[in-house]
């Protein structure tokens, strides 16, 4: 399962043979991925360079989040936005460094962060050009690009959404470019007053956890009212979580996640997998719930467990999902049926029944699939079933919102696990390619966005869809 | 509304009297002192100064840091070896710098509760003494055949042939080494002192400040009234502190080279240097001071112990405990008096003040609406502090409530602030009143 190239890649030598012999042979950089729990200073160590267009308007939650997460920020000594940096450096001991012609040649930026907040014509687009344009080269491996930019709504006129908009073709190809050296990009829209949601939702795209995203569009909105500061450590402190398809894979990688960050796991899979979720559940001192999602009593046993042992329940992970592949003329009415049924019928009919039973500031994330973004030969009926997620989380994340709960989906796209072993060895060598990072991803990549969408510091998306592809080149 | 209680108290601890040995540098005259013998000494000079009956003690709480491994609680046996009464209980705190502080304030506790009435605190640390470890890797080797009565002349012959001199017999040296970050506390002040832009000039300045002051307490007599003189085994007689150097300058501080980085800006001149000696106050409930017709000097309005994560400047800590134990007394800056704060590197203190006079500092890290106010480098310390007089760890406490109580009494000054930092991150503050 292991990627041969990565591997390859880090050998020094292999890599000037390889490259003086002129070999077209793609050596993708090993991602940096995290350890352990979410950290105090996730930035930490991090040099990061920020710019902005017209008034910063990020620039106090900017410089807020930037400098407790421990980044060091480089930028232009542009009177007031600098002063902000400055006096938040002041408190913590990170001033900001003046970003002239001399530092600028020295350093190597871990990330690119831009304010594009006050963006109002496509003339502005050179701003954002030029920054990047300047600054592009210096970036690190395993950096990240990130562009601010206001949400694409009513509120905008059409020439600030035009250029608004613009931003995300430009951060798309931006990671086509970037992704061989593991760096990635990705836009923010920020909804008006959606500004206090931001720091959780930087630490965490800044950070080595969202290693495997690349080139999205991530919108934050102010949808879902917050009140307390959100944790930065233990982000799941006190929490219930339940775990579908948990026994192997990323299920099991999202338990021991989520458990990592103070959840209480309940890990839930067919009682033929009792072996392996039990194990989980030793390590990660969690619950164990053998239970067929398919079975007519699922959504019965499930609520007995949550209402026997726990006062109700905080974050629920649909990931029990199954493939039976076949070209449609092909495809048999059972292959059909059991896709279909395991992954939407009975994912709808469990997540209905138990809606009622998730607290205030709850958490739904479901698992879809790029499959069902752009399609994928011999899997209409996994498209199916991973699109009808899409339909459902954009619709029942709005009904949702007046108790506080979010609901989003996450769509993986080549991840090395025990399903996609099974491809044919030049398939899969194909599709693990077939992105900016040229590598598939790993559970864990999945399990860290899920952990992220289920925490506090994730209120402000809701209803959105986050592909963790890699970049991959189908679909948008 | 700041979340900090204040404090309401009953039954009022005061402090009567404090003794303290003169502070040497490490591996001189009390090199044959080991912290129980230096302990005992302040112990004996503080009951010999203050006429009470042995046999109202009730108990001696006594802080240290580098703690003797065969008998860990110091406090029992200095006990013992002052000749108090076997009644009298003994408690060993250990908590790194603010250890001294940290005793004398579980004694103060303990009084206000009702559980004694007289408690004598204090602290030492003979660095002279310090044990130096062999490596583990020889015990475990060599343990289980030397413990062992069965062990043949056979099995010593196989130990001999498994022991590598290099890895298992030379000892380690003993640094003041950060277990969770691998830095030496000099290195974690050098990163405090670059982040912060603490100069060289700036460090160097506040050291000369500290030698001045401390040259001019010893010329005046000031802190006679403090120190006992000691009779060292090689018979010598002690009275004065070694470190002080009143000649000193920033001239001739500026010739040292960085002690902890190249092109850093802490040097040896500007940290406090490895010491021995001990300090000792005699602590009783209010009442019983009055009945025994002693005089009080000065009584704790508040103390406040944190502690902070070591990988993010390690030694800020009295900038939250500072303002945490004031905000606690109901006091604010411009009612202290003195101001007294630990010198365990002059970058420290000055990053400390820093952070100290910094609202948005005091919003996120210590809960309050404002900061305290500006404390500058010139107010602190006004008889020196320990990059002068040294830093026996345990003792350094126990110096500055003395000092603090008796500055009081003196000159009739009302109120004193004071802060220690500390290794892992740990630090504490109090605020003491004239009674």
């Amino acid at each position: 399962m292991s990627d041969f190239l990565i591997k390859l890649g880090k050998n020094s030598a292999a890599r000037e043979i390889i490259k003086k012999m002129g070999i077209p042979l793609s050596m993708p950089q090993e991602l940096k991925r995290a350890k352990g729990p979410w950290e105090e200073r996730p930035l930490g160590d991090m040099s990061i360079i920020a710019g902005h267009i017209g008034k910063a308007k990020l620039a106090n939650v900017l410089a807020d989040s930037l400098i407790e997460s421990g980044a060091t920020i480089y930028l232009k000594e542009e009177e007031e936005t600098f002063q902000i940096y400055n006096e938040v450096g002041k408190s913590c001991g990170r001033f900001p460094e003046k970003l002239n012609d001399e530092s600028g040649k020295k350093i190597k930026p871990d990330a690119l962060v831009f304010d594009a907040m006050d963006i109002k014509t496509p003339e502005d687009l050179n701003i954002i050009y030029e920054f990047f344009h300047n600054n592009i080269r210096k970036l690190n491996i395993c950096g990240r690009c990130i562009i601010l930019a206001p949400s694409i709504s009513k509120d905008l006129d059409p020439i600030k959404a035009a250029s608004s908009r613009a931003l995300e073709g430009f951060i798309k190809s931006l990671g086509r470019e970037i992704g061989r050296n593991g760096s990635t990009s990705q836009i923010i829209y920020v909804e008006k007053g959606a500004e206090k949601r931001l720091d959780p939702i930087l630490r965490f795209f800044l950070s080595p956890r969202s290693a495997y995203i690349s080139g999205q569009a991530i919108n934050v909105n102010a949808k879902i009212p917050v009140d307390n500061e959100f944790p930065n450590t233990r982000i799941l402190e006190g929490k219930i979580a339940l775990v579908t398809g948990a026994a192997r894979g990323i299920g099991a990688s999202t338990a021991k996640t989520l458990a990592l960050e103070g959840a209480h796991v309940i890990c839930m899979d067919r009682p033929a997998e009792n072996e392996a979720a039990g194990k989980l559940v030793d390590e990660i001192s969690g619950s164990l719930l053998l239970c067929d999602i398919t079975d007519k009593d699922a959504s019965r046993t499930i609520i007995d467990k949550i209402q026997n042992n726990f006062k109700g329940i905080d974050i629920i992970i649909h990931n029990a999902g199954i493939t039976r592949d076949k070209t449609l003329a092909k495809m048999d009415s059972d292959r059909w049926n059991q896709t279909l049924n395991v992954n939407l019928n009975s994912l709808i009919r469990v997540n209905e029944e138990l809606i009622p039973f998730i607290r205030k500031n709850g958490r739904i994330v479901c698992l879809s699939s790029v499959s069902g973004i752009a399609g994928n030969m011999g899997q209409t009926n996994y498209s199916a079933s991973k699109a009808g997620i899409i339909g459902y989380i954009k619709i029942l994340s709005e009904s949702l919102i007046e108790k506080s709960i979010t609901v989003n989906a996450v769509a993986p796209g080549f991840i090395e696990t025990q399903m996609t072993a099974q491809i044919p060895f030049i398939t899969r060598e194909f599709a693990r390619r077939f992105c900016n990072l040229s590598q598939g991803g790993l559970p864990e990549d999945i399990a860290q966005t899920l952990t992220f969408l289920s925490s506090p510091g994730a209120a402000g998306i809701t209803g959105e869809v986050i592909r963790i592809c890699g970049g991959n080149f189908v679909g948008a | 509304m700041s979340k900090i209680k204040k404090n309401s108290k009953k039954t009022r601890a005061v402090i009567v009297g404090g003794i303290r040995t003169p502070f040497l540098r490490s591996f001189g005259d009390f090199i044959r002192l080991d912290t129980i013998a230096l302990g005992t000494i302040a112990v004996k000079g503080l009951l010999q100064k203050i006429p009470i009956n042995w046999k109202e003690i009730e108990g001696l709480v006594w802080g240290g840091v580098v703690i003797p491994s065969d008998t860990p609680n110091i406090a029992r046996e200095i006990v013992f070896d002052t000749g108090l009464p076997p009644s009298v209980d003994g408690l060993t705190v250990s908590r790194v710098c603010p250890s001294g502080l940290n005793a004398i304030t579980i004694a103060v506790s303990a009084i206000e509760r009702g559980d004694a009435d007289v408690m004598i605190a204090g602290g030492s640390d003979s660095l002279s003494n310090a044990e130096v470890h062999l490596p583990n890797s020889f015990v475990h080797k060599a343990a289980p055949v030397v413990l062992n009565s069965k062990s043949t002349v056979k099995d010593y012959f196989r130990l001999l042939k498994n022991i590598n001199f290099r890895k298992d017999i030379i000892p380690s040296r003993p640094s003041i080494r950060e277990r969770t970050t691998g830095e030496l506390m000099g290195e974690s002040a050098e990163k405090m002192a670059s982040r912060n832009n603490i100069t060289r000039e700036a460090q160097d300045k506040l050291a000369v400040q500290s030698h001045m002051r401390a040259a001019k307490a010893i010329e005046t007599g000031r802190f006679a009234m403090e120190i006992v003189p000691v009779d060292t085994p090689d018979g010598k007689r002690v009275q004065t502190d070694n470190i002080v150097r009143g000649d000193t300058s920033i001239e001739k501080m500026a010739k040292l080279k960085p002690a902890f980085a190249k092109n850093g800006t802490l040097t040896a001149a500007n940290s406090s240097a490895l010491t021995d000696g001990a300090s000792a106050v005699l602590i009783m409930n209010e009442e019983k001071a009055k009945s025994l017709g002693l005089e009080p000097l000065a009584a704790f309005r508040s103390w406040s112990y944190g502690a902070v994560d070591p990988n993010d400047q390690l030694l800020i800590g009295p900038a939250i405990t500072m303002p945490k134990a004031l905000e606690k007394a109901g006091m604010s800056l411009k009612d202290i008096d003195l101001i007294d704060i630990h010198e365990a590197f002059a970058a420290q203190v000055l990053c400390v003040l820093k952070m100290i006079e910094n609202d948005r500092f005091a919003q996120t890290r210590v809960g309050l609406k404002k900061a305290i106010g500006e404390i500058k480098p010139e107010s602190i310390n006004i008889h020196g502090g320990s990059i002068a007089l040294g830093h026996p760890f345990g003792a350094t406490g126990g110096r500055m409530v003395i000092t603090m109580a008796n500055e009081m009494k003196l000159t009739g000054k009302a109120s004193a602030l004071l802060g220690i930092c500390g290794a892992g991150g740990l630090s504490g503050s109090a605020v003491l009143e004239a009674v």
